[in-house]
């Protein structure tokens, strides 16, 4: 299980989108990002990447590793 | 840089059904196996003539460099010769499909669509166990190949996840599946091959040769069983959970 804590659902809220709306904007499966966002999955960079411009939201705010 | 394909909806597309659904599809399957039955048929029938009217020609084994063409033998060769273009036109038919399934999923990043119903071909397995009958009787030991067949139950779930797209969390899980499966069948080999290598199995090398034979069989029939099983069960599971 990855060891970090992710931002994500508040960003998505804030930019008042749903899960399904995100994926299809990234690129991946709605159960990707449901997994994203509890912090279950460890996305590739170019997702992370991809997932930060759609929620317009800088990287290191969205998924928080712990130093 | 976005991805040129973008999923309708979670994890199954719009047509996710699989083309052996569509009507035409099964009509074009029912014209096939039509076919099959009246190739079948025709071969019934022209055995039937030769053995009643032809003194059994090209039925009975014969010493074909004695053969002289007679007009009684044309309905066995007319049938024998459907029989042929049919299997031809069946491996066309499969070969084309491979392909064009090949080319669906590297144009739509989705997973081939099949039937789970496919699973059902798992039975054939069950046909390896005609290698004892076989061996005892003409030391024929080819059918135990037929044991990898088992491995075709692994289609119910490959079935279900028919026109899935394949995001980068599906490659990893089935990457995953992969090496599980891989390593699980490898250790059985591994495990079967020192044991088999006590050289105990009714101290015959030959039995020996034939066990060994049958469990890479198996093996490969679990590999392919696996990489579908644990495929559908890490992508299922996280969905449950989620």
């Amino acid at each position: 299980m990855p060891d970090f804590e992710c931002q994500l659902k508040k960003y998505r809220q804030l930019k008042d989108m749903t899960q399904e709306q995100l994926a299809l904007q990234v690129g991946v499966r709605r159960e990707t990002i449901m997994r994203l966002e509890k912090a279950q999955y460890n996305p590739s960079l170019k997702l992370a990447v991809d997932i930060s411009r759609a929620v317009e939201a800088p990287i290191e705010e969205l998924f928080i590793f712990p130093p | 840089m976005k991805n040129s394909f973008t999923p309708s909806s979670s994890d199954k597309l719009p047509s996710n059904k699989p083309s052996s659904d569509n009507p035409s599809s099964r009509k074009k399957a029912l014209a096939v196996i039509v076919s099959g039955l009246v190739c079948l048929a025709l071969d019934f029938a022209a055995s039937w003539y030769a053995v009643a009217y032809n003194d059994s020609r090209l039925v009975a084994p014969m010493d074909f460099s004695e053969y002289a063409f007679t007009a009684k033998d044309l309905p066995m060769i007319c049938s024998i010769t459907l029989t042929c273009l049919y299997i031809f036109f069946l491996l066309f038919l499969i070969v084309r499909t491979a392909f064009r399934n090949q080319k669906q999923v590297r144009q739509t990043q989705t997973t081939r669509k099949i039937s789970p119903k496919l699973g059902f071909l798992g039975f054939l397995g069950f046909m390896g166990f005609l290698g004892f009958w076989t061996y005892s009787q003409n030391k024929d030991i080819q059918p135990f190949m037929f044991f990898m067949f088992f491995g075709f139950f692994g289609f119910f779930y490959e079935g279900k996840l028919s026109n899935t797209f394949m995001d980068e969390r599906f490659r990893e899980n089935a990457m995953k599946a992969q090496l599980e499966s891989l390593k699980i069948s490898f250790a059985v080999i591994i495990a079967a091959f020192v044991l088999l290598g006590q050289g105990a199995l009714w101290g015959s090398l030959e039995y020996n040769l034939i066990a060994a034979m049958i469990v890479v069989f198996f093996s490969l029939a679990l590999f392919l069983f696996l990489n579908e099983y644990l495929l559908y069960r890490y992508d299922h599971d996280e969905q449950s959970e989620a």
